[in-house]
């Protein structure tokens, strides 16, 4: 028999809530293989089993808060599946076709806007409504008669009550933390992407085989330009400052669906480019897989809002705290620039970035916002992203 | 070969209706099938059911043609049946559709294990005897289609002699002089039709209080009124506790009626699942107290890689176009597709009996259990222009329609039928169900005259309101 417990989710953490089994007692299991999942303050992270066997025991139930450490399930490595005799609890699901029906939120296949009937498509044709904008109660979703009357009667859809997922709540609290106890100002300015055509023809990707994103060359001369500005890097903390001597950068990471997460690359100063993508890419493989570590998340001291779509200006991020500033960069845009030809101006193609920095205000001003960002801006369009590269 | 795993996309456990519908429709997908069969392919629809009883039933129809031929000028001498020849027929046709369904799953390459089928751990199918005994089919995803067997009632020892179920009786090549048909559901009745209109003496004997429970009553008594006429003695609400045979005839002990003396006892008790054996240990796969495999409306089984399709399934009805339906319906979830699951409240019937019955949707008593508020209309055959000619003019259309606040029809919840021809009828109805129609919009549509399918049309206008004939 092996034992599985709560291995140890962090520095500063001593309890997690199992908020899903992915086994039931009965069920095989493979060494690594997802056992369970937990959430913390600060993370969900799925727990790979220690070991190879037959899932005999479950000692915490899916809701259940546990300390690190404590004994969460039982595996019998010498047992063989489904064999009734060796299994020590029973199993949690009923042999009833309301209990056993296998209904995972993450496989369900239904979609809105499925219609089935052209008597229903006709209502709602003649109701100028989008079959896309009714919830169907029918069979697998689908859009019955009665649901599209309703529509063209009350407006499309029902209001939905959505329950926040642990991310989405996780977000919610901090941001709110932030936003109440940080006075937030803002500068954005304008500067040289040159360097991304430059990287658009050398090629992105590195020997490590990581494709660079737009990102991560910013993070690169951001982090140089701490080291001139080190008040940014810094946390704040009662009534001080206090200025840290490595960067630890942080990634705010949407997370689909379940809000957003700022995993850190911890002591980012004097990495190398390639190095820096090699170290966000591995985080951003975790953030996919649910293997983040509260570690992973903690003892960030400046953080980074890559572009959320193609075509962004700027953001206004919200500072992760106790840090004191966040920085945040548009998309690369190809723009009309008027240059220098033959001692004649004339209008040429360039790419520009905007890049922004949300500061706190009880620590920071403008001017020294807005110098940081054209420092940023200077090593950026100075950047030899070859040698780099 | 016999210790070497194979590799599928799909590994299908039995090849009735609802595996071989699965093997077909998955290998037109370009997937790569292994389809286990302990018999033939074609399953208990083909070679013991559904195929097999409607040749005995068309049987019994050229002889109602043929007694009835003189109220059109043909006269002949007497009627003589030698059912051996109708037997012959029967396995002739499901002969060709035996070989046609073969060479349909040849084409599309899918491969066919011959022997009893087993889903073991790791989605691992072993075939555990016949030609292909040893052979080890691993699938990506794997489908339960094992299908039923009759059940059988103690006391009653099916001997192929005197007591039967559907799968002797479809081998007679001759039929007695007198039958107690034990069990009045749809089985029972076509087969109790059947001997009657083949001019054996017949007894149903049904513990529920009517027979075709599940029907509409109105559907019901059209039925049992024809068998009446024809001199079929219905006992319902009586229990059968034994019988007792000598000299090739048995005498049945029924309790809440009169013993019975006959010379064939048919059993059409109902179908129960083949699922001893079916899984071995590890599977994951969930199976509930009746035997029956427990699946989701995207025929899923308690282990995500596994489906179960057609007579296997739990709480779904026992019929070869809903295991098809089900088969389309996990094959499409296996390659992620958008799919809407089979709605069972909705699906069509279709009892081959004389007079036949179709329907679809709720009945009367169902919508208002349900808490509709209905509207009702019916119209018999019996003014049909084309009932008259066929000269079947018993029966009835009868649709439900939910009441809307101003009183009128609203839309169609149900239709039932019974009389000539409407299993090939319901088409009609079975699509205003189903497309969620008011009876205004289905009565707008035209029925061509002369046909049987006036009746319906007439039906539909008379509940929008306005009929020609009926009020």
């Amino acid at each position: 028999m092996a034992d599985v417990t709560l291995p140890s989710l962090g520095e500063s953490v001593t309890e997690g809530i199992i908020i899903r089994w992915f086994k039931k007692v009965g069920d095989s299991v493979a060494r690594d293989e997802p056992l369970f999942e937990v959430s913390t303050d600060k993370v969900d992270s799925e727990m790979p089993s220690p070991a190879a066997g037959v899932l005999v025991q479950i000692l915490a139930e899916e809701g259940d808060t546990v300390e690190t450490g404590s004994r969460v399930a039982v595996i019998d490595e010498n047992a063989v599946p489904g064999v009734p005799g060796q299994v020590v609890a029973p199993a949690p699901v009923a042999a009833s076709a309301q209990v056993a029906r296998p209904v995972e939120s993450g496989s369900d296949q239904s979609v809105s806007g499925l219609v089935v009937s052209p008597v229903v498509r006709r209502i709602l044709s003649d109701g100028g409504i989008e079959a896309s904008a009714v919830l169907g109660t029918g069979p697998g979703g689908s859009i019955t008669r009665r649901d599209a009357e309703r529509a063209v009667a009350n407006g499309p859809a029902d209001d939905k009550v959505v329950a926040l997922s642990n991310g989405v709540r996780r977000m919610g609290q901090h941001m709110t933390l932030s936003a109440q106890s940080a006075p937030h100002g803002f500068v954005a300015i304008e500067v040289d992407a040159d360097v991304f055509g430059d990287l658009e023809s050398i090629g992105r990707v590195t020997r490590d085989g990581v494709v660079i994103a737009d990102e991560v060359v910013v993070a690169l001369a951001a982090v140089r330009a701490l080291g001139e500005f080190e008040f940014l890097n810094a946390t704040f903390a009662s009534d001080e400052l206090v200025v840290h001597r490595t960067v630890n950068l942080g990634f705010m990471r949407d997370v689909a669906g379940d809000g957003m997460l700022v995993p850190v690359v911890h002591a980012a100063a004097g990495l190398t480019l390639r190095a820096l993508a090699r170290r966000v890419d591995e985080l951003a493989h975790r953030v996919a897989s649910h293997q983040l570590t509260t570690d992973d998340l903690m003892g960030g001291t400046f953080t980074i809002l890559g572009a959320p779509s193609a075509h962004t200006l700027w953001v206004e991020p919200i500072i992760i705290q106790p840090e004191v500033a966040v920085l945040s960069v548009g998309a690369v845009r190809e723009v009309p620039v008027i240059e220098q030809h033959d001692g004649q101006p004339r209008v040429g193609i360039g790419r520009r970035v905007v890049l922004g920095l949300a500061f706190d205000h009880r620590v920071c001003e403008s001017m020294a916002a807005a110098a940081y960002l054209e420092r940023v801006g200077e090593l950026l369009a100075g950047m030899d992203i070859e040698s780099e590269r | 070969m016999a210790n070497e795993v194979q590799q599928f996309d799909v590994v299908i456990i039995g090849g009735g209706p609802g595996g071989y519908a699965a093997a077909l429709y998955a290998a037109a997908a370009g997937l790569n099938v292994a389809l286990v069969e302990r018999d033939k392919v074609g399953g208990t629809c083909l070679h013991r059911g559904c195929v097999p009883a409607k040749e005995f039933l068309e049987t019994a129809h050229v002889r109602r043609t043929v007694e009835h031929s003189a109220s059109f000028g043909i006269t002949t001498k007497g009627v003589e049946v030698d059912f051996s020849v109708s037997q012959s027929r029967k396995n002739e046709i499901v002969g060709r559709l035996y070989k046609g369904l073969s060479g349909l799953l040849k084409g599309r390459k899918v491969t066919v294990f011959e022997g009893t089928g087993r889903l073991d751990a790791d989605l691992t199918v072993s075939v555990l005897d016949g030609a292909d005994a040893g052979v080890k089919a691993k699938g990506t995803n794997v489908i339960l289609a094992a299908g039923s067997v009759p059940r059988t009632l103690p006391g009653f020892e099916v001997d192929g002699k005197i007591v039967f179920t559907s799968d002797e009786f479809l081998e007679l090549t001759s039929l007695p002089k007198s039958a107690a048909v034990i069990g009045g559901g749809a089985i029972g009745c076509e087969f109790a039709s059947m001997l009657a209109d083949m001019g054996t003496q017949v007894t149903i004997l049904e513990g529920l209080p009517t027979i075709l429970a599940g029907c509409d009553t109105e559907v019901v008594s059209v039925v049992q009124r024809a068998f009446k006429k024809r001199g079929i003695d219905v006992r319902a609400g009586v229990t059968v506790t034994g019988h007792k045979a000598s000299k090739g005839a048995t005498k049945i002990a029924i309790d809440g009626s009169d013993d019975v003396e006959v010379d064939m006892v048919v059993l059409s008790v109902g179908r129960r699942p083949r699922t001893e054996g079916l899984l071995g240990e590890g599977t994951g796969v969930q199976i509930d107290d009746r035997g029956f495999v427990i699946a989701d409306g995207y025929q899923r089984t308690a282990n995500a890689h596994v489906f179960a399709v057609g007579d296997v399934v739990a709480n779904t009805p026992q019929l070869a176009h809903v295991g098809f339906a089900e088969a389309i319906v996990a094959i499409k979830t296996i390659l992620g597709e958008s799919v809407v699951p089979v709605d069972y409240d909705r699906v069509p019937w279709a009892i081959y009996s004389n007079p036949e019955v179709a329907f679809c949707g709720l009945t009367e008593a169902g919508a208002k259990e349900r808490g509709y508020d209905v509207v009702v209309k019916k119209d018999p055959f019996g003014g049909n222009s084309r009932a008259q000619i066929i000269g079947e003019t018993d029966g009835v259309v009868k649709i439900i329609a939910e009441k809307r606040p101003d009183g009128t029809a609203g839309q169609i919840l149900g239709v039932h039928m019974a009389g000539p021809w409407v299993t090939e009828q319901l088409g009609a109805g079975y699509f205003a169900v189903n497309w969620e129609a008011t009876a205004e919009e289905a009565a707008a549509l035209i029925q061509p005259h002369p046909s049987l399918s006036e009746t319906f049309g007439e039906t539909l206008l008379a509940l929008a309101g306005r009929g020609l004939h009926v009020g």
